[in-house]
């Protein structure tokens, strides 16, 4: 069984006035609702143009399992240096968050169906991420002929 | 001007080659190369019910900015979860918009525009806590 763990570490002397903020937390990543580890993986490095909306990552029906009931995870980083630059990213064509230059993420996906993919726009200008798929149920698409 | 890093740390030996993932950031304002500098704080969250909850106001913050959510099931079982949905209303479970399930000990760390609240729904009537933090671009002052 593969064993996957994630930790973060969130620190600050100064967001809160007379505290330290020190936040740290580690998960191993495994299977829904089961104590096996995920198995599967997806990495990539690629240049995101802008003017167009991508899609990053498998389709729901590129992942075997019922719908909403596995359990991925998935780590994006934004290479550019430009701090005016971002990636809009979402799911279900509804824009989340602005993942700015220099920013990672890193979240818990679960595709109900196909139209719940993970959305990717560059705004500003072409920049680079950097992802990863942790998953347990990745099937690759049928070839087109 | 705050100063806040986020590091995250992933290793596997899922492949035949150990994947060794390491990136740091500063959290910055949008567009900008000065730190955000503003939070509700660190809250902690009791569910013993699976009823959708908006644990994240939309209200709060000035919308499409650059805030950052950090969210955590502080429980030990994995067997039971949070649904964890970008949403105006309460749905977290049912809506279109759920992000993912956060499992017993899991977490998570995201750009957060501010356009629409963050719900949750856990997924057993058992004891589980939700731990929660935003990191916010421009917060908005609540008028009486």
């Amino acid at each position: 069984m593969a064993t996957t763990t994630a930790s973060v570490s969130i620190s600050s002397n100064d967001l809160i006035p007379g505290s330290n903020l020190s936040i740290n937390a580690s998960s191993t990543l495994m299977k829904g609702g089961l104590t096996t580890g995920l198995t599967q993986l997806r990495t990539g490095y690629e240049s995101i143009a802008t003017g167009t909306e991508f899609r990053l990552g498998p389709l729901a029906t590129e992942m075997a399992s019922d719908e909403h009931n596995i359990a991925s995870w998935v780590y994006i980083c934004n290479k550019a240096t430009d701090d005016t630059f971002y990636i809009d990213w979402g799911l279900h064509e509804t824009m989340i968050g602005r993942l700015y230059a220099g920013d990672w993420m890193f979240i818990p996906w679960n595709a109900k169906a196909d139209d719940h993919e993970i959305e990717i726009e560059a705004q500003g200008g072409a920049q680079t991420i950097e992802y990863a798929f942790f998953a347990s149920d990745l099937v690759l698409p049928t070839a087109a002929s | 001007m705050a100063t806040t890093n986020a590091t995250i740390s992933i290793n596997s030996d899922i492949s035949s080659y150990p994947v060794r993932i390491n990136s740091s950031m500063t959290m910055k304002k949008a567009g900008s190369c000065h730190g955000l500098d503003e939070t509700n704080g660190l809250r902690s969250k009791k569910f013993t019910g699976t009823s959708a909850a908006i644990i994240i106001e939309a209200a709060e913050y000035t919308a499409d900015k650059a805030h950052k959510v950090y969210i955590r099931n502080t429980a030990s079982n994995k067997e039971y979860f949070f649904y964890v949905a970008y949403n105006a209303s309460a749905a977290a479970a049912t809506t279109d918009e759920v992000i993912g399930k956060l499992y017993g000990g899991d977490w998570m760390l995201m750009p957060y525009d501010g356009a629409v609240n963050i719900t949750v729904a856990s997924s057993t009537t058992e004891t589980q806590i939700l731990e929660y933090m935003v990191f916010a671009d421009v917060l908005v002052d609540q008028t009486s």
